[in-house]
Formats: structure tokens, sequence, C-alpha cells
């Protein structure tokens, strides 16, 4: 395969951002607190190394059956990474709070059937190889479910009043922001198809490379930062808060008295 | 042709999803503005009660401060009259959603005074009372037997809902916040 000097801008530019990001997850550890996008970020920086060199060495058909099977993995890495930032949101303290969980699998469902519609729908690829068919549809689909996803939990996390500048909500804000740059962009290679030699398709592919490499250094920024240290609770309230919690309970072995 | 409509359906679709995106945003900007409202909204919200009705029936049971009387006052009020007065069971639970709005009061003022927090939660347990007797309330109706258990528990929900708005107003007038007369006249 032929690889232009943009490309091999991108290609360095990229490999650079997920090497920096994954020191930083590492360094300020975050890696610990994020294993799931930590072990993303690790085979974005394996993914660009094995696609480099089929590109410079393989065919293009083995160069797009290693993109697609590193694409599985990169949905399957996502969908993790979506469990791990609704956990970390609705589960701070290792239960899932209830009110929560039954809505946010309404989302994931509505979610699935919305995308896979929609992926149904999407203008039948101008080149017609299976997998290419299949690349395209499936970026499709990834795109349009993350997109969705968090979507949900943005609108979830305002409902419940969860906090916004913590790192999980950085990493969501990055990740659905990319999504949503990627419906786009899937949706216009689903109708021009997927062919570096068309000039307007390498340019969908550089716009969201653009896109990614802003997220990346949106999350080296805001990772490197500290998060917003939550307000701690004055002394004197706490104790007001325990003298209620006695309170209740001697009220609810009132009303068990009561009961029995 | 597919692909027109695929696109009309996209768009339709990314609109709908950017705009419950902003929506979200933006509402999350007003909460941080106004956790728990604007104050005028929040007066918006309470439900207009009779108070002259909510004051005789709360005063047979206990007095201003919300302590239990002695005597057996409560005695004079009937059960057809309490129904009359308050207006059943839908009156009872316009009370319980203008508690909503009396512990919303409360945690508004808490945004400048962190004290308020002690009696905003109990507040929100008061709340939980009025909840508790309007549940049972409930059952018993169900059981056919609301006019024997409406006049216990309904007493005791105007009584408590009385009080509520007795240590609302004082923590107002207590603390000179500005919109007393407003609440005075509200409530």
């Amino acid at each position: 395969m032929h690889l232009t000097g943009i490309d091999l801008l991108f290609w360095a530019a990229g490999f650079v951002a997920h090497v920096v990001l994954l020191l930083v997850l590492w360094v300020r550890h975050r890696a610990a607190t994020f294993p799931f996008f930590t072990i993303l970020i690790a085979s974005y920086v394996m993914r660009t190394v094995v696609l480099y060199f089929t590109a410079l060495a393989g065919s293009k058909h083995a160069y797009l059956l290693a993109y697609l099977s590193l694409g599985s993995v990169d949905l399957t890495l996502q969908l993790c990474v979506v469990y791990e930032m609704a956990s970390h949101a609705f589960r701070p303290l290792g239960n899932w709070a209830p009110d929560a969980r039954i809505r946010l699998a309404w989302i994931v469902l509505a979610s699935i059937a919305i995308a896979a519609g929609l992926t149904w729908l999407s203008a039948i690829p101008p080149v017609h190889t299976l997998l290419r068919t299949i690349l395209i549809r499936g970026n499709f689909f990834s795109a349009v479910l993350m997109t969705e996803l968090f979507a949900g939990m943005i609108a979830l996390s305002v409902t419940i009043r969860l906090p916004w500048k913590t790192h999980a909500a950085r990493i969501a804000q990055g990740l659905g922001f990319y999504s949503f740059v990627c419906v786009l962009i899937e949706a216009g290679h689903s109708y021009l198809g997927i062919d570096h030699n068309i000039r307007i398709s390498a340019d969908l592919t550089y716009f969201r490379m653009l896109t990614y490499m802003i997220c990346a250094g949106y999350w080296i920024i805001t990772l490197w930062l500290d998060a917003p240290v939550p307000k701690a609770l004055p002394k004197e309230m706490e104790q007001h808060l325990l003298a209620l919690q006695r309170q209740v309970e001697a009220y609810l072995q009132q009303l068990r008295t009561f009961r029995e | 042709m597919r692909a027109t409509f695929f696109f009309l359906v996209l768009s339709v679709f990314l609109l709908a999803l950017l705009t419950l995106v902003v929506h979200y945003y933006l509402r999350r900007i007003r909460t941080e503005k106004h956790p728990y409202g604007s104050w005028e909204k929040l007066l918006g919200r309470l439900s207009a009660v009779n108070r002259e009705n909510v004051a005789l029936i709360a005063l047979s049971l206990v007095d201003e401060s919300g302590q239990r009387r002695g005597d057996e006052n409560d005695a004079n009020l009937d059960e057809a009259q309490i129904w009359s007065m308050i207006g059943g069971i839908k009156g009872l639970e316009t009370l319980e959603r203008n508690c909503a709005v009396l512990v919303d009061l409360v945690f508004y003022v808490q945004q400048w005074y962190p004290e308020a927090l002690a009696i905003a939660e109990q507040l929100r347990l008061n709340a939980r009372e009025i909840e508790w007797h309007i549940g049972r309330l409930k059952s018993a109706a169900k059981a056919g037997r609301a006019e024997k258990a409406f006049p216990e528990h309904a007493e005791e929900v105007v009584a408590i809902y009385y009080v509520m708005t007795r240590r609302v107003l004082a923590l107002y007038e207590e603390w000179n916040l500005p919109g007393l007369v407003e609440l005075q006249r509200a409530l």
C-alpha cells in the first residue's frame, strides 16, 4: 500500500499521542482506576504499529483483514469502557444506584435497537466486497451505539445530579464527542465507500483522525490534572446528621415494636 | 432513493441526539447556578391549600411549636368535617407534594447557610412520615376502610405539614432571609 506524507504524519502523531496518554495514565496512577480505558489506549498503540507494518509490507486484503479484526477488539473494549464509566458514575460506593440501573439498562437496549436499525437502513457501500461492507457497517454501528450510550449517560447523570468534572466524566465526554463525529464520517463512508484513492473518502478519514487527536489531547490534559476535590462536610453538620440518624433509628425501632 | 432516505433519517436522529445533549447541558448549567431551582420557580411549585383549614385541623392536635396537646381537643372535628375541610385524599396528596417544595425551600437556603442542613433533614424526615401516613390511608381505601382510617391519618398528615410550614417560616424569619413576605403569603 502506498502511504502519502500526510498518512505518515497522522500515523506518527497518533502513535505519539497514544504513548503520551498511556504514560499519563501510568505516571498519574489513573491506570488502576480506569483499567479498561488503559487497555483500550494500549491496544491503540499496538494497533497503530500492526496496521503500519501491514500497510507497508502486506496486501490490501491483509490490511483490511487486520483492520477488521482489530476493529472488533476495539468495539469490545469500547463497550467495556462504557461499562467502566457507568460503573464510576452510578456505582461510586460499590452498589448500583437503584434508580439508575433500570434506566441504564433501558438506554443500552434502546441504543442497540436504534443502532441496528440505522445500520440496516444505511446506504449500501459502492464497493460490494463482503469484507468492506462488514467493515463499513460495523464501524457505523459501533459509532452510533457509542454516541447513543454516551448521550444517554450524560442525560442520566444530569437527571440524578452526578458530578461532571471527574476523570470518568472527562473520558466519557471525549469518547462521546469522537463517536458523534464518527457517525457522520462513517455515514459518508457508507455512501462513498472506503477507498484511500478517492479524495473525499481519504479526507473523511483524515478528519476522523484529526478529531481523535483533539480528543487524545483533551484526555492527556484532563487526566494529567487532578479532578476537583468534592466539598467536605463541616464537622458541625456531620454531628447534626449523626444525631438525626440516631433519631431515625430510634423511630424505626419504635415502629418495629409497634408492628410486633 | 434509499441513500436519501437514510441520510434524512440519520439527520433527524443526529439532530434529536444533539438537542437532547444541549438540553441536558443547559439544564446542568441551570442546576449548577440554582441547585434547587430559582426562588420564583420554587414558590410556583407550591399548590394552593386552604391555610385556615390546615391550621384549624392541625391546632386541634398540636400546638404552634409542634408539641402534642394534652387535652382531647382533637375530638372537636369529626371525620366528615376533616374530609371536606382538607379535600379528601386528593387534598392530602397536595400537601404531600408541597412537602417536597418545603424541603427544597430549606435546601435553597442551605446554599448560603450550611447550618440549615439539619432543618432540611428534619423536614425530609417529616415528609417521609407524611408519605407513610398517606400510604397507609391508600391501603385502607383499597381494603374499603378509608372512612375509618381517614381521621387518624389525615389529622397526623395535616399536623405534620402545618409544623413543617412553621419551621420553614421560622427559619426565614430568624435569619431575616429575603422572600419572607412572599413565603408567608404562599404558606
